[in-house]
């Protein structure tokens, strides 16, 4: 099967001058099919947030080849990227960012606006399938931090992307609504046969995925996570 | 910690935001500059006219004038051999137009050079022979000038003036500068001449325009009884009665300044309440580690006056220019309007100064405190979280618009109490202006809410939609700006309405009064130039012409405040012009005023309060005289107020048949400019002054449109501080909510697309602003025509809604709004779409 996500040797550097002075991506080569799934641990500041921003297209890398269904993301025009987003990515974040000023369905479907997509079932269908049916048109404020979540769930797959990335997606929440959101992703990603890619430090979220990475000194290493 | 950490911490935020810091500045600048224009240009007209009062009047205690124009030279004698009267000299005192010094009038002194010496040490004094000869001689009659007027346009000793009178053109020979002994008056424009050959150029022979006189001891008992019509004054009087002469045309000014003030300390309000509020997460952390709020407090309050301070010195340097440069055309202005006041020059007086530093941290205090005293009086943990401020802002929109309507109502009783004072009329204006300020935050959340589903539902306007959303969301910032834009543009859209709806209305009166078909009419007819008579009976015998109608102004006055009697030929007028009547019955009036009776103008009316029935006492030169009113007249020819008198009426009582302008109506089928060519070549300088129906019309038109003129200009420059205030406010969008944009970033809007978002931002909140404006504007023009206007004038005002105001003021302000948007879009836009976003 071909790959739908290849990094190849992607380096990253912040400089404040002309020598590169922090690495948090060394040399990373990684690739991921369609449907797969992958979970990346590593310390803070490690570099993990980097990683899927440079994935997503919303950062570059300073050296390295990223293909996304064998176009070059690396070397599209910053329109361009943004209609990769647009089409292809679905971002969860620690923060659920949703836009206070807009209601929980404008929310969700904020995203088929900007495709152009008039029907909004999917966009009533994902918010029943995260268990917010009479939540339309609340504000975001009005609700619970493990709710909004879920609404920034059903808003990152409400396109069908085609990968998925989620940075500490249970980072604020409890234990117990950190698990339910886990299932949730389990579940919305697997309905839509996505790709996933989601950085955590919880222990609880191994079960996800199969393939567990590490982000250490900048190189991208296998890690099977036990502890 | 100490209040240099705090100043310190302040510092460096203004080193961040230096643009914010530079629109605020431009805010409070621009504010005190125009109140500190307006009171330059108030006061150099004002200190120009009194210095020149002082100046021509000399060593005279006291003057006499004419309570009905002039004073017959017979009474000299008497005044000048009273015992108490241990001096007194005969004037003839006149203004000119010269062809040599085109647009700048000169004053023209006819003295008795012998009587005098005792008054004024500038008059020449005739060494030899040769030059009293020169200077009594009459043909032709000579002047001296003053030398910075010869200087100035070149004009030689020996060569000649050439005078223009009543239109017409006079040759007089230059003898020489004035003597300069004094150095005050230098920049007077003076010419002085033989008594009796001023009085021959004039049209004034056998008749004097003053006597002045040095009196010792108590006036009253000195000259117990003047023959009736004569009045005693002194330069003091004098002053005050040019002074209240000018009182509207000032009221005018102050009013537009203080609506740019206004205006200003809303920009400065929205500026530091942007600037406190971006800085509460610091202001609760340093409250949190054990910062006391006085100390907090004092450090806003130290930045304000800092502020404040290098606002009103900015504000003072650019209304001393504002006022240099406008100053020419106000002085020509007045000099049309009212009376002869010299090229002025604008001196920054201490009181100036003052003026402008008191406004400019007053304004600049009110629009720091109230958000700085916010943030210390909220609670260190609320403060860390910014959405409760959009929560409070929220909740208070509730009360804002229960005090707005309180406001609302107050207006309306404002109007009503106008009747007892102007003073009113304005509170009113001012009041109908506030309210809908704080309507604004009310109205914009949920216009803003339904804009954005119509953009998202009906246009599938992605920007747009969210653009609305936004506004909505940071109600703080943006309702502030947008009222401030709105209190701005209801001014202009009520203004301007009030403008077009007296210049309609002028028009339409000089529609009805102006039915001749030629006009000999000078525009020095206010200086008392009389035609002559050679001109008057050519114009009658010429067979061409049906029949011709003659006019005189003068000043008189009437309980002792100056009003203008119009001499008119009603038989005429009455089969010719159509005459609007306020008051009275048409058929009666005519026939009344032919037997002595007067009509007068509405504004004549308002000022003494008279109406039909009430009766009027003019001085003769037969005493005291009643004359009942029959009409009252609209009549927007001054606003001193005009008393219309028949000419035979005129002429039996007061023995005099000047006439200074005269309307032509011609044959049928006589053409216009034949008649006006023919006449003109027998009388030169006429070509100048014989105008067509339409050409007066236009002239009247200019005078009005030149009045207006200053309160246009001040009007662009609120607008303009208005419009500053929406790209505050688009600035501070920005920076709160630029999470929220990145977000729209990860999702995958373009940089083109965030930009758009933007530019619908400022487009939006132009659009409610110009949504409360119309309804607002309308309002005000109400405000300002009933209970401003009228209340000041006595003028009645049909008010005309002119539909371009309204088109013209959406297109403006859309368009403004579209260019302030501009910077912070290019900002925006330059940073790529997707930038990472911090977790917090
Ligand atoms: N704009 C930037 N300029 C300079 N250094 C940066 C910038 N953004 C990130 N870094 C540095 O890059 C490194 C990786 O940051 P990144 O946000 O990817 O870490 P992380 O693994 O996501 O950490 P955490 O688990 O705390 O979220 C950090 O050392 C950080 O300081
Ligand atoms: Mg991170």
């Amino acid at each position: 099967m071909k790959p739908l996500l290849r990094l190849v040797d992607v380096r990253k550097c912040y400089s404040s001058g002309p020598k590169c002075e922090i690495f948090p991506l060394a040399g990373i080569n990684f690739e991921l099919c369609q449907g797969e799934r992958a979970i990346l641990f590593g310390k803070s500041g490690s570099g993990k947030s980097t990683f899927l921003n440079i994935v997503g297209g919303v950062d570059s890398p300073t050296k390295g080849k990223v293909y996304f269904d064998n176009r070059e993301i690396t070397a599209m025009s910053h329109v361009g990227l943004a209609y990769y987003r647009r089409k292809e990515v679905g971002f969860i974040f620690q923060s659920f960012n949703l836009f206070p000023t807009l209601t929980v369905g404008e929310n969700v479907t904020l995203p088929l606006d900007m495709l152009g997509i008039a029907d909004y079932t999917r966009a009533h269908e994902l918010l029943a399938a995260v268990g917010l049916d009479g939540y339309w048109n609340k504000f975001p404020e009005a609700i619970s931090g493990g709710e909004q979540q879920r609404v920034a769930i059903a808003r990152a797959l409400a396109k069908t992307p085609k990968l998925i990335l989620a940075d500490e997606p249970t980072g604020n929440l409890d234990q117990a609504t950190g698990n339910g959101i886990l299932k949730l992703i389990d579940q919305v990603c697997r309905e839509s046969n996505a790709s996933l890619i989601m950085v955590t430090h919880s222990a609880d979220a191994v079960w996800l995925a199969p393939r567990h990475y590490r982000l250490k000194s900048g190189l991208l290493v296998e890690d099977n996570y036990t502890n | 910690m100490t209040l240099k950490t705090l100043l310190k911490f302040n510092f460096k935020y203004y080193r961040r935001h230096a643009l914010l810091a530079v629109l605020c500045l431009l805010g409070i600048s621009l504010g005190v500059g125009i109140v500190v224009a307006v009171e330059l240009i108030n006061d150099s007209a004002l200190a120009s006219f009194a210095s020149s009062v002082d100046f021509l009047s000399g060593k005279a205690t006291n003057s006499i004038i004419s309570t009905y124009g002039r004073i017959d030279e017979k009474y000299f004698k008497t005044i000048w051999e009273n015992p108490k009267v241990l001096a007194a000299t005969p004037l003839v005192d006149v203004v000119a137009n010269t062809l040599e010094t085109g647009s700048e009038p000169i004053r023209f002194l006819g003295v008795d050079p012998f009587l005098d010496t005792p008054f004024r040490d500038w008059v020449p004094q005739l060494a030899n022979r040769d030059q009293m000869l020169r200077f009594f001689g009459g043909n032709p009659p000579g002047v001296f000038l003053s030398k910075d007027l010869m200087s100035r346009y070149n004009l030689k000793k020996d060569g000649w003036l050439t005078v223009l009178d009543a239109g017409l053109e006079k040759k007089i020979r230059i003898l020489g500068p004035l003597p300069e002994n004094s150095g005050a008056g230098l920049n007077e424009n003076l010419a002085v001449m033989d008594i009796s050959n001023a009085q021959e150029v004039f049209g004034r022979v056998g008749r004097l325009d003053r006597i002045d006189l040095i009196i010792d001891g108590p006036v009253n008992s000195a000259l117990p009884n003047l023959p009736s019509g004569l009045k005693i004054t002194n330069a003091n009087s004098k002053k005050s009665t040019l002074t209240a002469m000018l009182y509207s045309f000032q009221l005018n000014l102050t009013a537009m300044s203080l609506i740019a003030l206004f205006v200003g300390v809303f920009l400065i309000y929205n500026f530091s309440m942007f600037s406190v509020l971006s800085r509460r997460q610091d202001m609760s952390l340093l409250l949190t580690l054990g910062c006391d709020r006085q100390s907090l407090l004092l450090a806003f309050l130290i930045e304000s006056l800092i502020l404040g301070a290098l606002g009103s010195l900015i504000g003072l340097i650019f209304g001393y220019s504002v006022a240099s440069y406008s100053i020419g055309k106000v002085s020509s202005t007045i000099s049309q309007l009212y009376f002869q006041v010299n090229a002025l020059h604008v001196e920054l007086s201490g009181w100036v100064v003052m003026t402008g530093l008191a406004v400019g941290f007053l304004a600049t205090i009110v629009g720091c405190a109230i958000p700085a005293f916010e943030v210390a009086a909220t609670p260190p943990v609320l403060g860390l979280k910014r959405q409760s401020i959009e929560d409070r802002a929220k909740s208070l929109r509730v009360y804002l618009f229960l005090v707005g309507a309180m406001f609302f109502v107050g207006s309306i009783i404002a109007a009503w109490a106008s009747r007892r004072s102007v003073f009113w009329g304005f509170v009113s204006a001012f009041g109908m202006t506030t309210a809908f300020a704080l309507f604004t935050p009310g109205f914009l959340s949920p216009f803003t809410y339904y804009l954005g589903l119509v953009f998202k539902k009906i246009f599938f306007n992605l920007e747009a939609f969210l653009a609305a959303r936004n506004i909505g969301a940071s109600l703080s910032r943006t309702s502030i700006a947008v009222a401030a834009l709105a209190v701005a543009l209801s001014m202009t859209i009520g203004v301007d309405t009030m403008i077009y709806s007296f210049r309609t209305s002028v028009s339409a009166w000089l529609d009805e009064a102006l039915k001749g078909d030629l006009y000999i009419s000078p525009d020095t007819t206010k200086w008392d130039h009389p035609l002559p008579t050679a001109l008057i009976d050519q114009a009658e015998r010429d067979p061409r012409i049906d029949s011709i109608e003659r006019y005189s102004t003068y000043e008189i006055y009437l309980n002792g405040k100056p009003v203008k009697l119009r001499i008119i030929e009603s038989e005429i007028l009455r089969r010719k012009a159509r005459f609007i009547f306020v008051k009275g019955s048409e058929n009666l009036a005519w026939k009344e005023i032919k037997n002595g009776a007067v009509f007068i103008s509405e504004s004549l009316a308002f000022k003494f309060n008279l109406t039909v029935g009430d009766s009027l006492t003019l001085d003769t030169p037969d005493g005291p005289r009643k004359f009942p009113i029959v009409a009252v007249t609209r009549d927007y020819s001054s606003d001193q107020g005009t008393i219309q008198m028949d000419r035979t009426v005129y002429k039996r009582i007061w023995n005099d048949d000047r006439v200074q302008s005269i309307a032509l109506f011609l044959k049928p089928g006589v053409s216009r400019e034949d008649v006006k060519k023919s006449l003109a070549d027998q009388f030169k300088g006429l070509e100048r002054t014989i105008v067509s129906n339409r050409d007066m019309r236009e002239r009247v038109l200019t005078i009005f449109d030149k009045t207006f003129a200053p309160t246009s200009t001040l009007k662009g420059v609120s607008l303009l501080v208005a419009l500053l205030g929406v790209a505050t406010a688009m600035m501070a969008i920005l920076l709160e909510r630029s999470r929220e944009i990145r977000i729209l970033g990860y999702l995958g809007l373009t940089s083109g697309e965030i930009g758009r978002m933007n530019i619908y931002q400022g487009l939006i909140m132009g659009f409610a602003a110009y949504l409360i404006a119309s309804v607002c504007g309308l309002l005000l023009t109400y405000i300002i025509v009933y209970a401003i206007n009228y209340r000041s004038f006595g003028w009645s005002i049909d008010i005309t809604v002119n539909r371009w105001i309204f088109v013209e003021g959406l297109g403006l302000t859309l368009l403004a709004c579209f260019l302030s948007s501009l910077y912070p879009t290019f900002k925006l836009v330059r940073t790529p779409s997707g930038t990472a976003i911090k977790e917090e």
